[in-house]
């Protein structure tokens, strides 16, 4: 019998349920909220240098969209939808009825909303937001340069965050170390798996330094400390050092999973195995592990010892080669394939085309002498978007639309999702493609006007435009999203019909799977 | 299908066009364009060699891309390989692209070492960065010029010893392959050496407060005639010195 459910005892069921499905869903409602104000500091951030002489945002507040921008859109919209993915699906890929601990990994989700809270708070205490750039650098956080409240909101907001990913950082290890079906050893886990078992590695060394770095902005701000006021001896060179050590790990925090979904999502569509399925594990691992060894080439313009520079450089050239291993792994498993394109294929071609040219950049920024010209410059933010916007948004598309209809029971409209690809791809390359001449111009990121540099002006209106594109995407997947999840359930256990190419759990279990995922464990051979 | 994704590329094709075509108009000096100092010389050979190693894997890895796209789509009656290792090729893909790191390492550690040694220096400034504005003084003459473009003579070597009383700020001027920041507590160097006389404008380059955006940097190259003639001007006003309790040294 179909009972009529209050909507609050749901309400009361979403607050309190452990389920691993419904916290990963929640992950992926704040991630989608906080894009739209992410996206839409973008938008104005945007607007502004559209003109040489922008009046739509005072100086103050350019500041604060752009720094707000960044804290959002990394610690509250990448990764929190990386780690939604990563809930719903670790445990039922690797045969496992929840997370190790299921409280716990509630508690991580919901101490979220008051690190959320924070944030937006954060805008209206007298004095507003913090102004500093996403980074954060002291001095300029320092008492002295930003004194508001803010400032401190900002820090416990991303103390809040930090817990949650340790908790769950420690979380997904346990799980993924001691629930394996029986059977499911190591190397027969798929590579989203293998990608979370690295990932959280990396969150739960690197997290700890960022909470210790920003605790120490703190007590410098409150109690008088002096870690980072040469005043009293401290030096705000330690700060980038820390804050580099936790934030360098962040970029492959925010690419590994997604390059996870990416390697599901590729041998569906291709109707092929995943090629070198070791090899990918193993570069994994490599970016990981180096992933820890290049932050100081965020220094290079700080004046750091040469010889120090001179590793760091070494060390991020060498990892391009893991990153390439995957890159080229990826081209080898469509090559030769019988290729559908649906939305999530094209999202995950689209992340691979975008990537390269990520990639690429980022070999040019290991150069010194040209990391130091374009240090700080707009084609850093070109690079910076075309690793975190073509590399994990796209994933995350790309995620979205393949393993929509297992979370919902219900496949969204590929026609929408058509049109939602190609608005995003070619806005996103509109946008962020010119950006690489304009650093080489010479024109520095973070600035509010260009009043003495109107040459500027017609590459950043080109820009802006592509904005309007990728906004457009935006609300055409929202559209489609909002209006499928009103439809009937229909969807089958494998909806794309993938279940003889991937042998993989979760295509397996019904659409959406039923609480606790398996009646009885399954055993892999 | 298809034609979308031509479509697609023939419009990012155009945007770089585009943006090429806007570039060549702008009359601001960069390094890339018109590099003033050997150093930036260095940089743009280093930067053209860099993306002359790299081209060829961007190029391959797009075009299997682009060829796998439009090759191996599904057809009726079409067969997937069954393919999915190869360890040869797999060393292969590794080892070549860390051949070619270590190829674009080398000429990169020459320019760092010409960017941290300097040549023996003809004139001394000291850069000390202020919210919002640069002042320079020249420990020789017993200068200080406070918010005013920098005058420096040409073809000498000039270094510069920099360091910031409040925040962090940074040092950039594009067409002098120079980008250093002043931090406060600390003393950091450049040097550059200008050949051909100008103005030459820059900008701070790291974010420090409200008005970072207006923190122009104007650097005025004149020769020796000129500038001796400048520097007996300066003396004539000799501003007093300010008090700004950074460390000069």
């Amino acid at each position: 019998m179909n009972h009529k459910v209050s909507f609050w005892d749901r309400v009361k069921d979403w607050i309190t349920t452990t389920d691993h499905k419904k916290i990963g869903i929640m992950y992926l409602w704040l991630s989608l909220f906080v894009a739209i104000f992410g996206g839409a500091f973008a938008g104005l951030i945007r607007a502004q240098l559209s003109t040489p002489d922008g009046q739509i945002l005072s100086p103050i507040l350019y500041n604060q969209m752009l720094s707000m921008h960044g804290t959002l859109m990394i610690f509250f919209v990448i990764i929190p939808a990386l780690v939604g993915f990563g809930n719903y699906l670790v445990p039922i890929q690797i045969g496992a009825r929840d997370m190790a601990f299921p409280k716990l990994n509630a508690f991580t989700f919901w101490i979220l909303i008051p690190a959320a809270l924070l944030m937006f708070g954060s805008f209206f205490v007298k004095g507003g937001t913090l102004q500093a750039g996403w980074t954060g650098y002291p001095p300029l956080t320092a008492k002295e340069f930003s004194g508001s409240p803010g400032v401190d909101m900002w820090i416990f907001g991303l103390h809040l965050a930090g817990v949650s990913s340790i908790l769950g950082a420690i979380n997904f290890i346990v799980t993924i170390i001691n629930m394996r079906a029986p059977g499911m050893n190591l190397f027969k886990m798929p590579l989203l798996t293998w990608t979370w078992l690295v990932n959280a590695s990396i969150m739960l060394v690197a997290t700890p330094v960022l909470a210790g770095a920003i605790s120490m902005v703190l007590t410098d701000r409150m109690l008088g400390t002096g870690f980072f006021r040469p005043a009293e001896g401290g030096d705000p060179i330690l700060y980038q050092h820390l804050f580099w050590f936790y934030s360098h790990p962040a970029v492959y925090i925010m690419m590994l999973p997604g390059m996870g979904l990416v390697s599901m999502v590729l041998p569906a569509f291709a109707r092929k195995k995943i090629f070198g399925y070791k090899g990918l594990v193993y570069a994994t691992a490599g970016i990981g592990i180096i992933g820890f060894m290049v932050w100081g080439h965020h220094m290079f313009s700080t004046g750091i010892d040469p010889k120090l520079r001179m590793y760091f450089a070494f060390m991020t050239m060498i990892i391009a080669v893991p990153t390439g291993v995957k890159i080229f792994s990826w081209l080898a498993t469509v090559w030769g394939g019988t290729i559908r394109f649906t939305t999530a294929m094209k999202f995950g071609l689209g992340f691979i085309a975008l990537f390269i040219i990520g990639g690429m950049t980022g070999v040019t920024l290991a150069v010194i002498p040209f990391d130091v010209q374009v240090h700080d410059t707009y084609y850093v933010v070109a690079h910076l978007h075309y690793v975190l916007f073509g590399g994990s948004v796209m994933t995350i598309l790309a995620g979205l639309f393949f393993y929509f209809p297992k979370f919902s029971g219900r496949v969204m409209s590929e026609k929408l999702g058509n049109l939602t690809f190609w608005f995003i791809f070619i806005g996103m390359n509109t946008t962020f493609l010119p950006m690489h001449w304009l650093g080489i111009m010479g024109m520095a990121r973070r600035i509010s006007s260009y009043p003495e540099r109107p040459e500027f002006a017609f590459i950043n209106q080109i820009e802006t435009f592509g904005y309007v594109l990728i906004l457009a995407g935006g609300i055409l997947l929202l559209y489609n999203m909002f209006a499928t999840l009103r439809k009937p359930r229909h969807a089958p256990a494998d909806p794309w019909e993938i279940n003889d190419i991937q042998e993989v759990l979760e295509w397996k279990v019904s659409s959406p799977p039923p609480p606790e995922n398996f009646k009885t464990i399954p055993v892999i051979s | 299908m298809k034609k979308k994704t031509l479509f697609n590329y023939a419009l990012i094709l155009s945007l770089v066009l585009l943006a090429q075509a806007a570039w060549a108009d702008t009359p601001i000096t960069n390094w890339l364009q018109d590099p003033a100092t050997p150093l930036a010389r260095n940089v743009r050979d280093t930067f053209w060699f860099t993306i002359m190693m790299i081209m060829p894997f961007f190029l391959i890895a797009e075009g299997l891309l682009l060829y796998s796209v439009f090759k191996f789509r599904t057809k009726p009656g079409s067969k997937p390989a069954t393919f999915h290792e190869n360890v040869r090729l797999e060393i292969i893909w590794t080892l070549l692209p860390a051949l070619t790191l270590i190829i674009i390492a080398i000429p990169a550690y020459g320019t760092l070492k010409r960017m941290e040694v300097p040549p023996q220096s003809d004139l001394v400034i000291e850069v000390v960065g202020h919210q919002f504005f640069w002042e320079y003084r020249y420990p020789k003459y017993d200068i200080v010029l406070v918010d005013k473009p920098l005058v420096v003579p040409v073809n000498k070597v000039i270094t510069l010893n920099l360091t910031s009383v409040d925040v962090i700020h940074s040092w950039f001027v594009p067409a002098f392959g120079v980008k250093q920041d002043a931090t406060p507590g600390r003393i950091s160097n450049a040097w550059f050496q200008v050949l051909e006389e100008g103005t030459y404008k820059g900008q701070c380059a790291e974010l420090c407060g409200e008005l970072h955006a207006k923190m122009y940097i104007t650097v005025k190259v004149v020769d020796q005639e000129d500038f001796e003639e400048w520097l007996a001007k300066q003396k004539v006003q000799s501003p007093p010195k300010l008090q700004t309790g950074a460390s000069s040294s």
